[in-house]
């Protein structure tokens, strides 16, 4: 009789990328490892979520696709960096995209999903994310929901302004774990949050934009070599933008590289793509610029607006961790450490590290789970801010760091002011349940079934379905829908978390939409039409009681409606803005929100605005 | 029964006359200024002429009887030529013919002087991928039918083609010692070039860096010509070395090559759609380096901003004096021959409804959607149908001509001639 050894595989699968890009070099652990989750993988390498395909469409070509299974890479975790052989890059791009979908799944806490369907029976990445690391020569990387991809481009770095690159030299965008990151977040946003991608206000491109740079951010600060370097160099002020040189320069004049003072990467995004387009900086930053709270009203560029977004969460999130950080610093000083950059006791160093990226942790696990809380369509900022309150008080009831104040404080800086609130106070910001909106109390919504743990089953998935869209229509206007219109149910799903003191919530949350067609002129009957909707998330727990409605009212199509009114003034700017639409009358039709075909946000052509 | 009789204003020593002479698809625009009491058998305007050019594709070949025209009205004698932009169907009638006149000053936009560093290199990239894309287009024509954007994109490209030899007459002044003005939002000349009573408010093109990186194109760029079946490759980067090239039918790829159809639309969505995009990313790139206008002449607000588009309008919209500036505006050379995103609506909603009057040098041809008929419709509305477009002049002998709306009737202050419209202002 043979002993039958069960072996179960391991939970994790090293692989190497790079922290940055490799213009860093090998500084601060730039050559990190990422554990993604251990899948059955082919080459490619193609897993359950992702299939990476490598096709140039530019030069019409195929590079050999990575098998990462085989022994001699399993053994070294992965091939070594290399912006030379695109199988390395094949590895990076599934391992930042895993590691991204991964840090949602455990924020969400479930599995996620795409935004799109189709492709038809035989096709081997039916029901993936395709991602094409060598897409086009383009100096731009994007996602596509028509595509069902994520496409990166590479593009030769500027012959007279290339920063740290050689001149001429090929970019990867591929190879900047920012940009995978950013455009992995467009794809995991769309999954929970489809009509995201319609650009109904100013605030809906900048969202997506803002939401996704604050993910590549959040993920600077899990890289212990490149934090604990940053701490010792800025005296454990992580946020500054510039850090001094290791050694000092003799009267001020550096001669050797260790006495240049450098850009501090932690705050920074796709530092080598910024260079090699002649920005001589990064892409982006995190903090950018001082808080004005004017800003919003004249930055409309969807990053530059987005980046407003990203200085306020991180804007609260440095200043939690100075709180966190501020009885070690005590503790230091009282014992007679001195804390100057470059200075920094090495264990002092390493419990700030420890904070930092504990504190980062919480705060992109709160900007994941605000995504649930937020409404099904017109994304703002106000409202995001309102999500991001009401999902942090469910889980975490006492604040004891004050993370809820200093996100508040920080948007109310930045002029970000959330519609229809009455103050800045936390109870006035958190969604209120119906009866508060409304008046009116709707009953319980009986019969839901979701099982905790296992998953519920398909034909429970569709009895739900049925009874969350009668309970819509029967209780319309307690949850802020239009009364006999049809109402479609976009999505229900349970949640189940841990609160920190070990209780299991559990509810359901569900996005309920209505829409309805209206001319683009109100005076036109005959100028061109597009679909305008409106909806609510709501939020459920496990009695049925209807916990949250988090609505944008659909209202009727006349003069009252603000929401329409600002919507259509927003397409005409937008129709302003883009060249071709002088040029040809069929493109302004293909910029409007239509029933039915979903039309998304073309983002390649908002990131080539950078 | 007495039939009312308008008093017609006649062109006099205290009129200002602005003309537009059809030209087809392009700008020709003579302004003339009275001069108060001016010595006996002296002249009685000076005159200002702002563009001279017009479209390859839209040409009705009366440019060089307009140069004819305007060498007689003026009796050689230019106070001010100004090109707002270096587009052909703004320049292509300064020919060295101007050298035979007397020309006082020439004003360009700043993006023209080659001794700015930021101009030069927006220049150079532009004009470099400017060829490329033309040699790309025109390759493509060749070996399939072409579609009605790439007709656009290539009407586009034409426009943008380098006049060197326009460009060189105006930027050394015409050789004629005139004084070439490099000018930008915020500038201001007062009794310029030796008219009294004018003064020039400048209100773009603007200096300002992010509208410059707005209009500079993307840096780098190579572009590849895919011609269905055979790919031709334009500078082409080749990333990688030949060893890790697969071709399609390589069993290493079985399980993951795109299908036929799927390889199309990804061929179509990333290769094709930038280089339209880009063409005409490109001309709305020049289009905003036009010199905006805005003359003030005994009270009359005279606004000529070549073919600005909403990336230069919003550098000052959005100022304070936007309200003061746009409600005072007398008279509107409408932007861009009416193209719809060149006269933003917040733009125009804020001018003083029935207080001025517009002109539109243009017509259908080569693009059918410029002039945009509900910006005209609403430009009647607001001028109180005080507008005219160059394309409803019927000219004797023009053969074929794009036809604009019939008018009835002249609107009041407007007088026709033989193959141009003036507008007269009594001050």
């Amino acid at each position: 009789m043979s002993l039958k050894i069960n072996e179960e595989a391991p939970p994790e699968r090293p692989l190497k990328a790079y922290a940055f890009d490799p213009s860093q070099g090998r500084n601060l652990g730039n050559y990190m490892t990422v554990s993604v989750r251990n899948e059955q993988l082919s080459p490619g390498p193609v897993g359950e979520y992702l299939a990476v395909i490598d096709y140039d469409v530019a030069n019409d070509t195929y590079y050999h696709p990575v098998d990462l299974d085989d022994p001699k890479l399993l053994l070294q975790g992965g091939l070594d960096p290399s912006e030379s052989d695109p199988r390395f890059h094949q590895q990076m791009i599934y391992a930042v995209a895993s590691e991204t979908i991964r840090r949602f799944e455990l924020a969400l806490g479930r599995r996620v999903r795409w935004g799109f369907r189709g492709g038809s029976r035989k096709d081997p990445s039916r029901g993936k994310l395709r991602i094409l690391p060598h897409a086009m020569q383009e100096a731009n990387a994007y996602y596509d929901r028509n595509l069902r991809a994520l496409v990166f481009g590479y593009f030769p770095a500027s012959e007279t302004d290339p920063g740290t690159n050689l001149p001429g030299q090929t970019v990867f965008t591929c190879l900047s774990h920012d940009i995978i990151a950013h455009e992995t977040t467009h794809a995991l946003i769309d999954g929970q949050r489809e009509y995201f991608l319609e650009t109904t206000g100013p605030d809906t491109p900048a969202f997506h934009e803002g939401f996704a740079d604050i993910i590549a951010l959040f993920q600077h600060f899990s890289y212990k070599d490149a934090l604990l370097e940053m701490i010792q160099r800025t005296g454990g002020l992580i946020y500054r933008q510039r850090v001094g040189p290791t050694v000092q320069p003799e009267g001020g004049r550096p001669v050797i590289q260790d006495e240049l003072s450098k850009s501090n990467p932690l705050v920074e995004l796709a530092q080598q793509f910024g260079e090699a387009m002649g920005m001589r900086k990064a892409l982006r930053e995190a903090l950018g610029t001082p808080p004005n709270s004017k800003a919003l009203e004249s930055l409309f560029e969807p990053h530059e607006r987005g980046a407003i977004l990203v200085a306020a969460v991180f804007d609260a999130y440095f200043t939690i961790y100075l709180r966190r950080t501020r009885d070690l610093m005590r503790i230091a000083q009282s014992a007679g450490a001195v804390s100057t950059p470059g200075n920094l006791h090495p264990d002092l160093a390493n419990r700030l590290s420890i904070e930092a990226a504990k504190a980062a942790t919480h705060f992109a696990n709160i900007c994941i789970r605000a995504l649930d809380y937020c409404p099904p369509v017109d994304i703002t900022f106000g409202d995001f801010l309102r999500a991001m309150i009401t999902a942090d008080y469910d889980l975490v009831p006492v604040d004891r760091f004050g993370y809820r104040e200093a996100l508040i404080e920080a948007f109310r800086l930045r002029g970000i002011y959330p519609q229809g609130v009455i103050s800045y106070a936390e109870e006035a910001l958190r969604w209120c349940p119906p009866e508060v909106i409304k008046g009116i109390r709707p009953p319980r919504c009986e019969g839901l079934a979701f099982n905790i743990p296992r998953p519920t089953t398909a034909q429970h998935q569709k009895r739900n379905a049925v009874i969350l869209n009668r309970f819509a229509r029967d209780n319309a206007v307690a949850l802020g829908l239009n009364k006999g219109q049809k109402v479609r149910t976009l999505s229900f799903h349970a949640v189940h978390r841990t609160a920190p003191d070990g209780r299991l919530k559990v509810e359901m949350i569900a996005e309920l939409m209505q829409q309805m067609d209206v001319n683009l002129d109100p005076d036109d009957d005959s100028s061109e039409t597009f679909t305008f909707r409106g909806g609510t998330t709501i939020v459920l727990n496990d009695q049925g009681e209807v916990r949250y409605a988090i609505q944008k009212n659909l209202g009727k199509n006349d003069k009252s409606n603000h929401r329409l009114a600002r919507q259509r003034e927003y397409i005409h700017s937008t129709i302003a803005k883009m060249a071709f639409t002088s040029y040809g009358d069929e493109e302004i039709k293909d910029l409007l929100p239509r029933r039915g075909r979903k039309r998304p946000m073309n983002f390649s052509l908002v990131h080539r605005g950078y | 029964m007495a039939t009312k009789k308008r008093a017609s204003i006649k062109f006099g020593p205290n009129t200002v006359r602005i003309r537009m002479y059809r030209v087809g698809f392009g700008d020709c625009f003579l302004l003339s200024f009275p001069i108060s009491n001016p010595p006996p058998g002296a002249d009685t305007h000076r005159h200002v002429l702002v563009d001279c050019g017009v479209h390859v594709k839209g040409d009705l070949k009366l440019i060089d009887r307009a140069v004819g025209h305007i060498e007689a009205t003026t009796a050689q004698k230019l106070a001010v030529v100004i090109a707002t932009h270096s587009h052909q169907d703004h320049i292509s009638g300064f020919s060295q013919k101007f050298s035979d006149f007397d020309i006082a000053e020439v004003w360009l936009p700043w993006c023209e002087d080659l001794r700015d560093k930021n101009a030069v290199k927006l220049q150079k990239k532009s004009a470099l991928l400017v060829e490329q894309l033309r040699q790309h287009f025109e390759a493509d024509a060749h070996e399939s039918s072409v579609t009605k954007k790439r007709a656009s994109a290539m009407a586009a490209i034409a426009n943008l083609v380098q006049n060197k030899t326009a460009l060189v007459l105006l930027r050394s002044g015409f050789g004629v010692n005139a004084q070439v003005r490099y000018l930008s939002a915020g500038d201001n000349l007062k009794d310029p070039a030796g008219i009294p009573g004018l003064s020039a408010n400048f209100l773009g093109p603007p200096r300002d860096t992010k509208f410059l990186s707005q209009m500079d194109p993307p840096a780098g760029q190579r572009y590849l010509a895919l011609n269905g079946k055979r790919t031709e490759r334009l500078n082409a980067v080749e990333p990688f070395p030949q060893r890790w090239r697969l071709a399609s039918n390589r069993r290493e790829i079985a399980k993951l090559r795109f299908s036929e159809s799927d390889r199309k639309v990804f061929q179509k969505a990333l290769a094709g759609q930038s280089l339209e995009a880009l063409a005409f990313a490109l001309d709305q790139a020049k289009n905003n380096t036009s010199l905006v206008t805005l003359f003030n002449f005994r009270g009359q607000q005279l606004l000529f901003p070549g073919d600005a588009q909403w990336g230069s309008w919003r550098y000052w919209l959005e100022k304070d004096d936007a309200e003061a500036i746009l409600s005072g505006v007398t008279f509107f050379k409408v932007a861009h021959h009416g193209s719809h995103n060149a006269t933003p609506r917040s733009a125009l909603e804020r001018m003083a409804k029935g207080k001025f009057a517009a002109m539109v040098s243009t017509q259908s041809v080569p693009w059918k959607s410029i002039p945009r008929e509900p910006l005209m419709d609403r430009l009647g509305e607001m001028t109180k149908n005080r507008v005219l477009r160059s394309d409803s002049l019927k000219v004797e002998g023009l053969m074929d001509a794009p036809k604009g709306p019939a008018l009835s009737r002249l609107p009041k202050g407007f007088v026709q001639g033989d193959f141009w419209y003036d507008y007269l202002i009594p001050v």
